[in-house]
């Protein structure tokens, strides 16, 4: 199978997934209730008038497969419905909340990879030692604890006991928020070149991130130890060895770059980690991404909000998969011939 | 070279204590079993104070001798609730492990077996259903289905069977390429006798060790949708729900949320270790 017929087969898998999670989202808000608009409109559903639109614009007396169909077409259009509690499309209410998710995600991936990998080649480098088990222990409290715990451990630590970091929020209260441009508030303060407010921002992301990363990073190191483990037993390696080169370049030129392939393939378990993870550390830290919207949609019974998010979400995890899918294989062509 | 099943099990068992994780593990688990079993049948004439009855000491107490784990902000005693929620997290676990082993089992056992158009449905839709997050799919079907304990079972058990039925597919596939599966086919036996004497007993122990890591996953995300209010409604305890009530006492009384967040966590963490020693033994096992 050559490149192009890789990169082919992934995408037609991963449009079929996202087919797969519309139809389930579809299903989901016809199960609401026995009445969709009760669902939709919550109290509003009173209302005749309301009640009237709100079956023509969705469809709602046509039979199931017809209103399914408009479902697909207003996806593709980018209509995720109408939220009631919020007042605004839905859309409208992600495009103004994703961004702040994906700040922290982006950072707590960084963390993740700064945790992660050096202690993964510390782990291989002292294997069976104690440093191994410590490192080992430390992970596998991470990776135990529940999201929230993390979350409240360094609030109480960072915050409470040694005042280094704010309790939470996006921006400090006396600073003005940056004018969206592009919807990432950190980017947006770049672009005004406002450097205080860029710095603030950072301060407030730090904490939702590492609480995201410290429950992630073992998966990074126990996967990055063994592979050091068995890359280090490789011919190649004795190779490199027997002509002479000394251990430190064996270890990270020869070792560490091939040992670090296989983390690629965790990028599944830490996107999904991510995703779910937000929802806990935004409401934790009050930081209005798309996991506080989600956890307010819940206390709402939002549900046009609730199943849109589980669509982007969905999309958001397909997405980085097919990447990552992408990224092994221009890593490790062995993985095409198969 | 056959050996007799006791002395196989016994040698199993010596191989499998000789970690300090396993047996850290196992009394975690042992515990963990003991309480909620004990809860369980006794209710609450074993925990030192009502679970539910407020001012039973000051409020917001210390831990100290009389409330080992302090008072909550209405004076109920805090150890009395953790312990008394107990068996929500084993009846939790056990049911949705339980009942996606099963799932998987079949499933898995026979696209595996089978392959064709059965084996492509299967892995679609377990491809379908592994873009979700579970705890996000499982708040989404719980937010319809109503909150309550029940009812996040249900949940947790409509996504929670697929990674159980990859498992058993794959175990299946190597297996069904096997001559002994060959030849108990060409000597006419049926496909469920095949199945139920050969397959199912094969990919047993893989998923045994699977499920046993598992348990402890279950417990994490059980307690995330109990902490967004969707499980057991107060004043009923419950570790996720205490999380999050108490919460706002992170400056006064911090061991007030940390300590049920901290028996997750070693809840959690029994269960892998267990699930690990497991799996090492069973792989070395076979290696030898």
């Amino acid at each position: 199978m050559n490149f192009a017929t890789f990169i082919l087969r992934r995408l037609g898998l991963a449009i079929f997934v996202l087919l797969g999670v519309a139809t389930i989202t579809f299903t989901l808000s016809h199960l609401v209730s026995s009445n969709p608009l009760v669902a939709w409109l919550g109290r509003a559903s009173g209302n005749p008038v309301l009640a009237a639109a709100y079956v023509k614009e969705y469809h709602l007396n046509d039979p199931l497969y017809v209103q399914f169909g408009y479902y697909m077409l207003a996806l593709l259009h980018g209509d995720l419905g109408f939220s009631v509690f919020k007042g605004e499309p839905v859309s409208e209410a992600l495009q103004q909340t994703l961004p702040f998710t994906l700040q922290i995600a982006f950072f707590a991936i960084l963390l993740t990879l700064a945790i992660g990998i050096p202690l993964g080649v510390l782990a291989a480098k002292y294997h069976h030692t104690a440093v191994d088990y410590s490192i080992s222990g430390f992970y596998l409290a991470g990776i135990a604890s529940p999201y929230f715990l993390l979350a409240l451990f360094l609030l109480i630590l960072l915050t409470y006991t040694f005042h280094l970091l704010p309790s939470g929020g996006a921006f400090s209260p006396s600073v003005t928020e940056p004018y969206a441009i592009t919807h990432f508030p950190l980017i947006d303060s770049l672009i005004e070149g406002k450097w205080s407010t860029f710095a603030d921002g950072i301060t407030h992301v730090i904490m939702p991130s590492l609480a995201l990363a410290l429950g992630i990073f073992g998966y990074v190191t126990r996967v990055l130890r063994s592979s050091m483990l068995d890359v280090l037993h490789a011919n190649y390696i004795r190779t490199a060895r027997a002509k002479g080169v000394d251990e430190t370049t064996v270890f990270f030129r020869h070792a560490l770059r091939n040992a670090s392939i296989p983390v690629v393939t965790l990028a599944s378990i830490v996107v999904t980690w991510l995703v779910t993870g937000t929802l806990f550390v935004e409401v934790i830290f009050a930081y209005p991404g798309i996991g506080q919207y989600a956890v307010q949609a819940l206390s709402d019974l939002d549900y046009p909000s609730l199943l849109a998010i589980t669509l982007v979400l969905a999309v958001i995890i397909v997405l980085s998969n097919l990447a990552a899918d992408i990224l092994y294989a221009v890593v490790n062509p062995e993985i095409r011939l198969r | 070279m056959k050996n007799d099943p006791s002395q196989q099990g016994k040698r199993f068992l010596k191989l499998f204590l000789t970690g300090n994780e396993a047996r850290l593990g196992l009394t975690i688990v042992i515990v963990f079993l003991a309480v909620s079993l004990v809860v369980a049948v006794a209710g609450k004439s074993v925990v030192p104070y009502d679970p539910i009855k407020q001012n039973v000491g000051p409020a917001l107490a210390s831990p100290s001798t009389a409330h080992l784990m302090g008072t909550d902000n209405l004076g109920r005693d805090v150890f009395s609730r953790i312990v008394f929620a107990t068996p929500n997290d084993l009846l939790v676990s056990f049911v949705v492990i339980t009942s996606s082993f099963l799932v998987g089992i079949v499933l898995g056992g026979l696209a595996g077996y089978w392959g064709g158009i059965l084996d492509e449905i299967l892995m679609r839709s377990t491809d379908v259903i592994f873009a979700i997050p579970a705890l996000i799919l499982a708040m989404s079907i719980a937010v319809i289905l109503g909150p309550g304990l029940i009812h996040m079972m249900y949940a947790l058990m409509i996504v929670w069977w697929p990674p159980y039925a990859r498992l058993a597919r794959g175990e299946a596939l190597q297996i069904s390429q096997k001559n002994f599966i060959e030849s108990a086919k060409t000597s006419g036996t049926s496909t469920f006798t095949i199945f139920r004497r050969h397959l199912a007993r094969n990919i047993l122990n893989p998923m045994l060790a699977y499920a046993t890591l598992d348990i402890g996953t279950v417990v994490v995300v059980y307690a995330g949708l109990s902490y967004l209010g969707l499980s057991v409604q107060p004043p009923t305890p419950d570790w996720g729900a205490m999380v999050s009530a108490y919460q706002d006492y992170l400056i006064s009384a911090p061991w007030l949320p940390l300590f049920p967040a901290l028996v997750i966590a070693a809840v959690v963490i029994g269960f892998s270790l267990l699930g690990n020693a497991l799996r090492d033994t069973i792989e070395s096992q076979s290696i030898s």
